[in-house]
């Protein structure tokens, strides 16, 4: 990942956090702010209810109060009163509670009994304990009806006034869909009530809209009221979709003896305000979304702004780096990068300067040496020249058989001599014409074996003892053989150089890899590490009479090759020289 | 001399004035009302109305000449030779023979078994003799004059249109208004009704009939039993039979209940007392037996004591579940009744649920009223017996060997009577002597209307 697409990616990963972040704060206060309004709304609506619901249980207790002192109750009272047949009353609760409009209404006797009953004829004779609450506010009852089932009711008892003995009314409103019903319900707001039958609350409701689907997504706030007997709330979840979630507050209705006998839920529906929030964060998320397209866009811009003069210094450095030290930036700016461009160019012009500099002073220092090397070895065969010349020249007094001879001794010298020069002067010539290696297809055994037997028996009459070690596999590679020859011979005798008073020299070739590994090791005195630093650099030699080109020509001749050579040494410790050359498998494989 | 005359005269002008005013007067429309339906098997109004029977039943069920004017028996009442009216022609004119009495009773019988309730003719074969009906059984029938009273075997035959003809007073001409109506038979063997037409209007609620009643828009209309005191404290004109509908509570012996226990618990624990006084605003007879205690003469000796401990001992704890009580009508005072009794079951242990109007769900109690037409104990008992599918025959008259034979259907318990009740109509103001039958059925035939021409 390049600095453009990382400062990218961090400007955006930035923003968009950012963004994320603002979105996800605006949402939540969002949220919470209208689900504070939603359920404010609801305690609001419960409230209303519990004063419908009372409202309603006054309405009932005033219509036993008003029936309890009509004409009519008055005279059943009376006649019962005074010895009349109660059973002739048994269809009298029907016509009241007709015109009172109430669901439940019993006439009872003062002892308790049943005299007529509208929700359950048959019932006469049988006890009615709720006379017990005569005159007492309206109150919550469960009666049972003749099919068997049971029903809520806002129940009151009136006794008849100036009957003797005292005769009952009990009558009261059942709490069903009906009335449910006339609750002033809010769109979007439904009411649902639970009841509690043979000890177990009834899955069936009564709602005021819609019935519960299912039944049991109250079940929650249902069991929490009827358990505690306080208003629970909750949030109930009518599918898996938010949108159809309510706030849901059961309040228990608790009859006289204060069991839960039902449990009115209403349930405000969330529906209005899970889609505004909805519409609120769809917006968020719009403007989030076109803030982070157009933010990625600015950090892409301000990412190619601030990186391209970076890029530039980065390609202009791989270009130093690939010896092109000619290479300039240009300056965009006066900031820190353009200061950092203007020190750049300054430092490859300094460098150039310094390598024009360096160049100069190693081409001037080479010329030294090889003005040195040259004067070094030409001094040597010019001595006995000079000499031989002057004896000749004093020669010429003596008589010319001694002459002869001197003369004869001096020619032979200087020929010699002169020899010697050639050879000197030929070395040099050798190794500015070194030849390219002529490539074939070799095994790299068969260097190492045509040096050991050619070097076996001079190793020998050194006292050098020879160690090898070949590969029993072909190691083949493309190689010139004669100059392989030729720079592997060089560095056995260097090591011969290195023994003068005998010691080990040890050959070995075998495959590393990819290349064929040949090692020539001594047990000579080894080489400092100036040594071996510059041992390699052509005319440079410790020996008195080296030219200083063997170990040059064998790096020649092996990276010519495209191998490679390294040395190991220690000062006292030996030196290994340690060559490289690819095989040719490892040619066709790469 | 001069004054007694005018004095005498004068006596004579109103004796005969008097006279006038009570002496039935011909013609008019007499409107009766029934919650029940007129041509309903085997009692409908309108049967009784157009169909006779060969014998009648006076008051203490003695047999009476009717259709067959003389009747004799042979073989230890195993042969029974009835011998018909001669000259009664049916409503077309056509004349009444013993082929046709044969053919009617055949048609009766043949429909009798998948009659509800069933009809199980006791006789074997019936022959016709020239003008003489035999009757021939395999078991001694000393009651066959009164069991051929009943309604169940008037003589009837269809015309080429399927309508019912018979040689009643009244004939039937059509439906006018929601009503059915007759038409006097001029040509009746026993003489012409007194009012011209009847108008049958059914299926009338017993509150709807007496609003018209009140309001002169019907003449003659049916008063439920719990409603009699009513009506008595309003003044109506009522007549009111002996009791002749029994009150029942059948109990199917399978299930929980296949045990005589378990029915002994259930007839424990009933009220009467309450059935009779209050739903029944004490009208009715309350009772352990089959027959009214003033036919029988013996019902007092079954116990109509409520026994809630020993009902509760007997049910042993059990708890059957899902137990339904029906009712053969729906009327709302039998349905009270029935609520009633689930609610006396209730206290001994039993749940019971009262089925809802028209619930086709299999019911283990069901709430009868059952109509007694018979007169006579023997043929009453053996009405009963057939209403309630018993396949006991009775052979005896005594009251003993009466009273063996229903005490050892009522031991199974599968039959708790509960009250005998009476049947009640009311006449408007302008409805003179009219009279019921034994089984309280209205006999318009010797009704007039007062203002008729």
């Amino acid at each position: 990942m390049n600095l453009r697409q990382k400062l990218l990616l961090m400007f955006s990963i930035t923003v968009v956090g950012l963004v994320v972040a603002v979105a996800w704060i605006v949402s939540v206060r969002v949220r919470h702010v209208f689900e504070g309004m939603d359920q404010q709304q609801t305690a609001a609506l419960v409230s209303q209810f519990q004063r419908e619901f009372s409202q309603r249980a006054n309405d009932a207790a005033s219509a036993l109060d008003r029936m309890a002192a009509s004409d009519a109750v008055k005279q059943i009272a009376f006649e019962i009163g005074n010895g009349g047949d109660a059973s002739s009353y048994l269809q009298s609760a029907l016509p009241l509670a007709q015109e009172y409009r109430l669901d439940y209404l019993e006439l009872v006797a003062h002892d308790g009994s049943i005299i007529s009953s509208f929700q359950w004829t048959a019932r006469f004779g049988y006890r009615e304990p709720a006379i017990t609450g005569a005159s007492r506010a309206a109150f919550l009852k469960q009666e049972d009806l003749p099919d068997g089932t049971s029903q809520i009711g806002i129940f009151a008892v009136r006794t008849v006034p100036g009957s003797d003995p005292p005769l009952y009314v009990v009558g009261g409103r059942q709490i069903d869909a009906d009335f449910l019903k006339d609750f002033p319900t809010p769109a979007g707001t439904q009411v649902f009530l639970y009841r509690n039958l043979t000890g177990s609350f009834d899955a069936r409701n009564f709602g005021a809209a819609a019935k519960d689907p299912g039944g049991v997504h109250f079940q929650s706030v249902v069991d929490e009221a009827r358990n505690t007997g306080k208003n629970a709330t909750g949030i109930v979840y009518l599918t898996k979709k938010r949108a159809d979630s309510v706030d849901a507050t059961a309040i228990p209705l608790k009859g006289l003896d204060g069991s839960v006998l039902a449990v009115l839920v209403v349930a405000n529906s969330r529906r209005g305000m899970v889609e505004v929030q909805g519409h609120i964060r769809d917006v968020a998320f719009g403007v989030a979304g076109l803030g982070i397209i157009f933010a990625v866009l600015v950090s892409l811009w301000i990412a190619v702004r601030v990186s391209r003069p970076i890029e530039e210094l980065a390609r202009a450095a791989g270009e130093v780096a690939a010896g092109d030290w000619e290479t300039r930036v240009e300056i965009h700016s006066r900031d820190e990068v353009g200061a950092l461009a203007r020190s750049f160019n300054n430092m490859t012009r300094q460098l150039s300067e310094q390598r024009d500099r360096l160049v100069q002073t190693e081409r001037v220092a080479a010329w030294r040496e090889l003005a040195r090397r040259l004067a070094h070895e030409l001094k040597n065969p010019l001595f006995p020249l000079q000499i031989t010349v002057e004896n000749m020249v004093r020669a010429r007094s003596l008589p010319a058989s001694e002459f002869d001879e001197v003369f004869i001794e001096s020619a032979a010298t200087l020929q010699m001599e002169i020899a010697n020069l050639k050879t000197i002067i030929g070395r040099f010539s050798d190794f500015s014409k070194m030849p390219k290696p002529q490539a074939i297809e070799m095994d790299a055994r068969e260097a190492v074996r045509r040096v050991v037997k050619l070097y076996g028996p001079a190793l020998e009459e050194k006292h050098i003892q020879l160690g090898t070690s070949i590969a029993s596999e072909p190691l083949p590679i493309l190689g010139d053989s004669e100059l392989l020859h030729r720079a592997l011979s060089n560095l056995v005798l260097n090591a011969m150089d290195a023994m003068p008073t005998g010691g080990t020299l040890t050959i070995s070739v075998a495959r590393a890899g990819v290349v064929a590994r040949i090692a020539i090791a001594d047990t000579g005195e080894g080489m400092t590490p100036e040594e071996r630093e510059r041992l390699f650099t052509p005319y440079y030699t410790t020996r008195q009479h080296g030219t200083g080109l063997g170990l040059a020509i064998v790096q020649s001749v092996i990276t010519d090759h495209n191998g490679t050579i390294a040395v190991e040494s220690a000062d006292g410790g030996g030196t290994r020289f340690l060559i490289g050359l690819p095989l040719i498998e490892a040619k066709v494989e790469a | 001399m001069v004054r007694r005359f005018v004095i005498s005269a004068v006596l004579l002008g109103l004796a005969l004035g008097a006279q006038a005013r009570t002496r039935p007067h011909y013609g008019g429309t007499l409107r009766i009302e029934t919650q029940g339906d007129p041509w309903q098997m085997p009692d409908g109004l309108a049967r009784r109305f157009v169909l006779d029977t060969l014998t009648t039943a006076n008051d203490t069920g003695v047999a009476q000449p009717a259709l067959a004017v003389s009747w004799s028996s042979q073989n230890a009442d195993h042969r029974w030779e009835f011998t018909l009216r001669p000259g009664v022609h049916f409503q077309d004119g056509a004349p009444l023979t013993g082929e046709s009495v044969v053919t009617a009773l055949n048609d009766v019988c043949s429909h009798g078994a998948t009659a509800n309730p069933p009809l199980a003719c006791p006789w074997r074969t019936v022959r016709a003799v020239g003008d003489a009906v035999i009757f021939v059984s395999d078991t001694s029938l000393p009651d066959l004059p009164a069991l051929l009273a009943q309604e169940s075997f008037a003589i009837a035959r269809q015309d080429a249109s399927g309508a019912v003809i018979g040689t009643g007073a009244f004939r039937v001409t059509g439906f006018t208004n929601g009503a059915l109506v007759l038409a006097a038979n001029d040509d009746c063997w026993a003489g012409r009704p007194f009012v011209d037409s009847l108008e049958i209007h059914s299926h009338r609620t017993a509150r709807d009939q007496w609003l018209d009643l009140s309001v002169g828009k019907a003449d003659i209309v049916e008063v439920p039993p719990e409603m009699i005191r009513q009506a008595q404290q309003q003044h109506l004109s009522l007549l009111v039979s002996r009791p002749v509908d029994l009150l029942a509570l059948t109990i199917a012996p399978n299930g929980p209940f296949a045990g005589r226990e378990m029915r002994q618990a259930v007839a424990l624990a009933v009220d009467r007392a309450a059935l009779s006084n209050v739903i029944y605003q004490k009208q009715g007879e309350v009772t352990a037996s089959l027959l009214p205690q003033a036919l029988s003469g013996y019902a007092f000796l079954f116990s109509t004591e409520r026994n809630l401990d020993r009902a509760r001992a007997l049910r042993g704890g059990a708890s059957p579940s899902g137990l339904v009580l029906s009712t053969e009508d729906t009327t709302a005072t039998m349905r009270l009744a029935a609520e009633r009794l689930a609610l006396n079951l209730r206290e001994a242990g039993f749940t019971v649920q009262v089925a809802p109007p028209g619930s086709r769900q299999p019911a283990g109690f069901t709430l009868r009223r059952v109509h007694l037409e018979a007169a006579s104990p023997a043929a009453a008992l053996d009405e009963m017996l057939a209403q309630f599918g018993q396949n006991s025959t009775v052979t005896a008259t005594d009251p003993a060997r009466l009273w063996q034979t229903e005490r050892s259907v009522l031991d199974n318990e599968t039959i708790v009577p509960l009250l005998w009740l009476p049947r009640a109509w009311a006449a408007g103001e302008r409805v003179r002597d009219l009279r019921l039958s034994p089984d309280g059925a209205p006999l318009a035939a010797d009704a007039s209307l007062e203002g008729a021409k």
